[in-house]
């Protein structure tokens, strides 16, 4: 099952397929890249903590990650610094 | 046992390390070994990972932050220059950035992150740590020879390792675990395959190469350790401490070297009393290190009449250190 054979004829399978993803699979896709989102966070928070003021092991090879987190740097500070009150609990 | 024993029936212990407090006459002891080595035709490099460096006064040449000099035939010298190769790896960062974004410049934020990442303390340190990674990987040489830094950044040094180590293990362990969610996602989107990791092969580089620097340092088969003291009470007691400590992190001790001794000669000649209350404190103070470190200790220098500097007064040093023609 190649993805040209898939892309040649959209089958009734194929949409029952995607369906099926909808309501079952979907949601633990989600669920895992969620998971994963935060996890990268912590990762980030770990390993860039001096952007933050938080100093933390060691300086030198954290430089050596820092290109790979340039794209989640200000996603991440926003999350970290953001201000929690009542409605984040209730949300 | 002498020095020059232990240099011949350990043909294996290719890491030589001189460590002890500043100012004992470590880096000449570095020198004139390297100088014994060269002499008897393997290729020695010492090198030093002090910030203050003082190879380039022993060997009389400005070697600082020059790569490997060569001294005389076989005999090399460098002086890591931290700061430059801080700023050099600064850039390398940056250039990356620019590269896989390709953005024009480095964004404010991050520009000042990696500012503010080399004026760490720690920065020099690791900058030279890293260093000599690439120098004993490239396995030019037989021997290398480690002139050491003081006592005190010596075992900030060693626990570096231990620590860096640590600390590498547990966010490699959370890369894997993210990457685990990542395919857990590919599969339910059925999405044949997730994107390679980068910064987990990053990672499984960085714990490469601190693996291999503190790896030598523990080896008791490639490396040899020796301690520098001199016949003082202070200075004695130190080194014990160390010693323990040194222990701990399972630095392999090969012995000890008495540097600075009195000839005790001139104790017959007509001699000023200064001279005579030093020779009777040192005789104590000997008597003490023999009790303490044994037949660990593997030489007594004399004090020499003048500074050691300039390879002719290196040769001298070496033909005391290890007995004469090699």
């Amino acid at each position: 099952m190649s993805d040209s054979e898939e892309k040649e004829k959209p089958s009734l399978w194929n949409t029952f397929r995607s369906v099926l993803y909808g309501m079952a699979g979907h949601d633990m896709a989600r669920f895992a890249l969620k998971t994963r989102g935060s996890m990268e966070h912590l990762f980030i928070l770990i390993t860039m903590g001096d952007l933050l003021g938080i100093p933390i092991l060691p300086p030198y090879y954290s430089l050596r990650l820092l290109p790979y987190v340039v794209p989640q740097i200000s996603t991440w500070k926003r999350r970290m610094l953001r201000e929690k009150d009542l409605t984040d609990a209730l949300a | 046992m002498s020095l020059r024993q232990v240099f011949e029936q350990n043909p294996n212990r290719r890491y030589i390390m001189f460590g002890g407090k500043g100012g004992l006459g470590k880096t000449t002891f570095s020198a004139a070994t390297a100088y014994w080595l060269a002499k008897q035709g393997y290729r020695v490099l010492v090198f030093s990972v002090d910030p203050q460096a003082s190879l380039s006064d022993i060997f009389q040449r400005d070697i600082f932050g020059k790569g490997a000099v060569e001294i005389m035939p076989n005999l090399f010298a460098q002086e890591i220059d931290a700061d430059q190769r801080i700023r050099e790896y600064q850039q390398e960062i940056r250039q990356k950035i620019l590269d896989m974004y390709g953005l024009p410049e480095v964004p404010e934020e991050i520009e000042n992150y990696i500012q503010a990442a080399a004026a760490e303390p720690a920065m020099e340190e690791s900058a030279i740590f890293d260093e000599v990674v690439d120098i004993v990987v490239g396995g030019q040489y037989d021997y290398y020879i480690y002139d050491l830094v003081p006592l005190g950044h010596a075992l900030y040094y060693l626990s570096m390792a231990s620590v860096y180590d640590q600390w590498i293990d547990k966010i490699t362990a959370l890369r894997a675990e993210m990457e685990e969610y990542s395919k857990v996602a590919a599969v339910m989107q059925r999405r044949k395959e997730t994107e390679e990791d980068k910064i987990l092969r990053e990672l499984q580089e960085i714990k490469y190469r601190i693996n291999t620097s503190s790896s030598i340092l523990t080896d008791k088969q490639k490396t040899a350790f020796f301690f520098v003291i001199v016949p003082e009470e202070m200075i004695i007691l130190d080194t014990q401490k160390a010693a323990e400590l040194f222990a701990k992190f399972e630095v392999p001790l090969s012995g000890y070297i008495v540097n600075r001794v009195i000839p005790p000669a001139l104790g017959e000649q007509d001699i000023p009393q200064y001279l005579r209350y030093r020779l009777e404190m040192q005789k104590t103070y000997l008597a003490k290190i023999d009790q303490i470190f044994g037949n660990q200790v593997l030489a007594r220098i004399p004090e020499f009449e003048r500074d050691i500097t300039g390879l002719p007064m290196i040769e001298r040093m070496a033909e005391v250190m290890f007995g004469g023609a090699a």
